[in-house]
């Protein structure tokens, strides 16, 4: 069910800013931004921290960790996230291979610790209980850091709040052309 | 390449405290077993049990008579908005600690 008040903006400033933002990109803001303008008192911080996790500097490019975003997207069947985040990583890793990563990313052109990591994020996503200390270890063996596993972590849990918003409050979907207009949005203007 | 080190310890606990500690339109009680059922805790009363269950275990399934029920008991949109926040947020970060544990505990042969 939709939130009218997350819809219309819950002050005038933000209803200015959602008429404005709108009326320049040529296509209706976006639910997960309305959603992200909405009550930032209580969950501004969120906000903060994706902007931290997907722009701030990482051993993973902005094109990996919306390609992350993207496949936590498809593990939790949220079909809003999925079309956002695959239009934004295709910027940075082309669509083919964002495409194949999303089809089955252990046989997608991608670097193996990039991979290995996946495995993680999936298992973490799905399962979370039967993660491992075991789990982790092999992700370090394929060369990665832990800090950019950590890194990898913080991605998966701001888009495991954020496919849940997006399914319950039943984001509005875009086009495909749309998704991909958003996608400038979100390089250039970020996630706080 | 500039490599200062995103706190992302810091940024969960602030999310932690905002979302269940502190003061907004619902009770922080409520907020918290929103949170913990999200994470497979103990069920709660109805209607928030069924909500924050699903939102947990799998949010595309949310059906707009679980959230309107929880919308009408809640008052307002943004009430209602804290308590799916606070069923995603406990879910979500369930998946941090564990993620962070692991990597904690892993060790290099």
């Amino acid at each position: 069910m939709r939130l009218a008040e997350i819809d219309r903006g819950d002050s005038l400033g933000n209803r200015l800013l959602i008429h404005f933002i709108s009326l320049v990109s040529g296509m209706r803001l976006p639910d997960a931004a309305r959603a992200a303008f909405y009550h930032r008192d209580f969950l501004g911080i969120l906000g903060e921290w994706t902007q931290v996790a997907m722009r701030d500097p990482s051993q993973w490019s902005v094109g990996e960790r919306e390609l992350m975003a993207a496949l936590v997207a498809k593990w939790n069947s949220c079909a809003f996230c999925v079309g956002a985040h695959r239009a934004t990583s295709a910027r940075g890793l082309t669509r083919a291979t964002v495409d194949a990563a999303l089809a089955d990313y252990h046989t997608a052109p991608l670097p193996l610790g990039l991979i290995a990591t996946l495995g993680f994020l999936e298992k973490l996503t799905r399962t979370p209980d039967d993660v491992s200390a075991a789990d982790a270890a092999a992700v370090l063996q394929a060369g990665v850091t832990r800090e950019a596993l950590t890194d990898a972590v913080a991605v998966a849990t701001v888009f495991g709040v954020i496919t849940r918003h997006a399914d319950t409050l039943k984001f509005a979907l875009p086009t495909e052309a749309e998704f991909d207009k958003a996608a400038d949005m979100l390089l250039r203007r970020g996630y706080a | 390449m500039p490599t200062e080190k995103a706190d992302h310890r810091a940024l969960a606990a602030r999310l932690e405290q905002r979302v269940f500690a502190e003061p907004a339109e619902t009770p922080p009680q409520l907020r918290q077993d929103m949170g913990r059922r999200a994470a497979g805790g103990p069920p709660i009363a109805p209607p928030y049990d069924d909500l924050a269950r699903q939102i947990g275990a799998a949010a595309y399934r949310v059906t707009d008579a679980q959230m309107a029920a929880v919308r009408q008991l809640a008052g307002s949109d943004r009430a209602a908005f804290e308590l799916v926040a606070a069923a995603a947020v406990g879910a979500a970060l369930e998946r941090w600690k564990a993620g962070l544990a692991a990597i904690d505990e892993a060790s290099l042969p």
